[in-house]
C-alpha cells in the first residue's frame, strides 16, 4: 500500500481496489468442518476467499496467521480477501467450533 | 463448555477492562457511577440489533457490511477515547501525588464533565456492541441444539464471571493509587487501546480488499504467540499483533498522535507555568 493510495482512501476517493481481479477460491463449511480443509493458493498474490456456510448454525472464520476474523451466519456466505502471502502454511479455524473446524491455507509458487 | 468459556472471556476481557478503567476514573473524579447504566443499555441494545440484523448487515455493500460497521464502531470508540484523553491530559501534570481522589469541584475537569460522561457512555456502549453481538450470534447457534445450549450458557456465565472478576480486582488496585498515578496509568492505557483499535480498522479494510496488505513488518509469534494467554491479554490491552503490516502500523500512529500532542502541550504549559512562578 502506497501512502498516496492511503491518502486517496482517507479523502474518500478510493480507486476501485477490489475491482482488480483476484483469483477466487471457495471453502465450504458442512457439519462444522471445512471443505477442503487444505486449500492451495498462489503465493505473493491477493486472493479472494468465498466461504459458504452450509450449516444452519453460525460460524466464525478466524486465523491469527492470516490476521482475519469474520462471522458467517448459518446458510450464508462471506468474502474475505487474503494475501499477498509469502509461501508457507497458514492455519485457520472456526472460532465457534474450534475442535472440529480446522483448516489450512497453503501458499505456494 | 471450555470453548464457550474461552470465547466469552475473549469477547468480554477488553470491555471489562474499559469499564473498569472508566469507573475508576469516575471514582477518582468523585463523579457518580450512574453513567454506566445508559452505557450498558446502549451496549446491550446495539449488540442485539447487530445480531438480529446480522444477515442483512453481512449482505450489505457487496458483502462488506460487517467490516464497515465494525470499522465505524472502532472509529467511534477511538474518537471517544481521544476526547477523554484530551480532557484528562492536564491531570497528568497537575493532579496530586498524595491524594487518592480529586474533589468534585476541581476546576480542571468540572467544565468538561458532561462531555466526559457522554464519551464514556459511547466508549463503553459501542465497545460492548460488537463484542456482545458476537456472543448473541454464538449462543443463538445453540438454540436448535438444546443439549448443547445448557453447556454453552454455563460456559458463557463462567467466562463472563472470570472477566468481571478481573475487572473488579483491577478496579481495587487502581482505587488505592494516587490521582496523578492513576491518570498516568489511564492515559497510557488509552494510548495503547486506541492504537490497537486502529489496527483493527486497518484489518477490516484489508479483509474486504479496500487496502492491500504487504508482507508483515515483523513476526514476533515465536516470542509471544497470539494463541497464548499472554498473547490474548496483550491483544486486549494493547491490540498486540504478532505480524502486523505497514498499513496497520500507520493506522496505529494516526490514532495515538492526538495523545502524544496533548502530552507534549500540557508538559510545555506546566513548564511555562513553573518558570513564571520561579521568576
Amino acid at each position: 500500500m502506497r501512502i498516496s493510495t492511503l491518502l486517496l482512501i482517507l479523502l474518500g476517493i478510493s480507486p476501485p481496489l477490489y475491482a482488480m481481479a483476484a483469483p477466487e477460491f471457495t471453502i465450504e463449511i458442512r457439519d462444522h468442518l471445512f471443505f477442503p480443509s487444505t486449500l492451495v493458493v498462489p503465493a505473493n498474490t491477493k486472493v479472494k476467499l468465498i466461504i459458504i456456510n452450509k450449516d444452519s448454525t453460525p460460524e466464525e472464520f478466524e486465523s491469527y496467521e492470516l490476521n482475519r476474523e469474520k462471522v458467517i451466519m448459518g446458510g450464508a456466505k462471506a468474502v474475505i480477501f487474503i494475501g499477498p502471502l509469502k509461501p508457507g502454511d497458514y492455519p485457520f479455524f472456526g472460532e465457534f467450533n474450534p475442535k472440529t473446524a480446522q483448516g489450512l491455507i497453503r501458499a505456494q509458487h | 463448555m471450555v470453548d464457550a468459556i474461552l470465547l466469552i472471556l475473549r469477547e468480554v476481557l477488553e470491555a471489562a477492562l474499559i469499564i473498569t478503567m472508566l469507573l475508576a476514573m469516575s471514582r477518582k473524579l468523585s463523579i457518580s457511577f450512574n453513567w454506566i447504566v445508559p452505557a450498558l443499555v446502549l451496549g446491550v441494545l446495539s449488540s442485539w440489533l447487530l445480531a438480529h440484523y446480522a444477515y442483512a448487515i453481512a449482505d450489505a455493500l457487496d458483502g462488506t457490511g460487517q467490516e464497515w460497521i465494525n470499522a465505524l464502531l472502532y472509529l467511534s470508540v477511538i474518537l471517544s477515547f481521544i476526547i477523554i484523553g484530551l480532557i484528562i491530559a492536564p491531570l497528568l501534570f497537575s493532579a496530586s501525588l498524595q491524594e487518592k481522589y480529586l474533589s468534585f469541584t476541581d476546576n480542571s475537569i468540572k467544565p468538561h464533565k458532561t462531555l466526559l460522561l457522554v464519551c464514556s457512555i459511547f466508549a463503553v456502549g459501542l465497545s460492548l456492541a460488537r463484542e456482545v453481538a458476537e456472543i448473541w450470534i454464538y449462543l443463538g447457534g445453540f438454540l436448535h441444539q438444546q443439549d448443547l445450549l445448557q453447556s454453552a450458557l454455563t460456559g458463557g456465565a463462567i467466562g463472563l464471571g472470570i472477566g468481571m472478576s478481573l475487572g473488579v480486582i483491577t478496579y481495587y488496585l487502581l482505587v488505592f493509587i494516587s490521582v496523578r498515578r492513576f491518570f498516568i496509568v489511564l492515559f497510557v492505557f488509552l494510548i495503547f487501546l486506541c492504537g490497537g483499535l486502529s489496527m483493527q480498522i486497518a484489518r477490516q479494510l484489508l479483509q474486504i480488499g479496500m487496502l492491500t496488505s504487504a508482507t508483515p513488518l515483523w513476526d514476533s509469534s515465536t516470542i509471544v504467540n497470539e494463541h497464548s494467554w499472554l498473547g490474548e491479554l496483550l491483544y486486549a490491552l494493547i491490540g498486540y499483533d504478532s505480524s502486523p503490516n505497514a498499513i496497520q502500523v500507520i493506522f496505529y500512529w494516526i490514532a495515538i498522535i492526538p495523545f502524544l500532542v496533548a502530552l507534549a502541550w500540557n508538559w510545555h504549559r506546566r513548564n511555562q507555568a513553573s518558570s513564571t512562578t520561579s521568576i
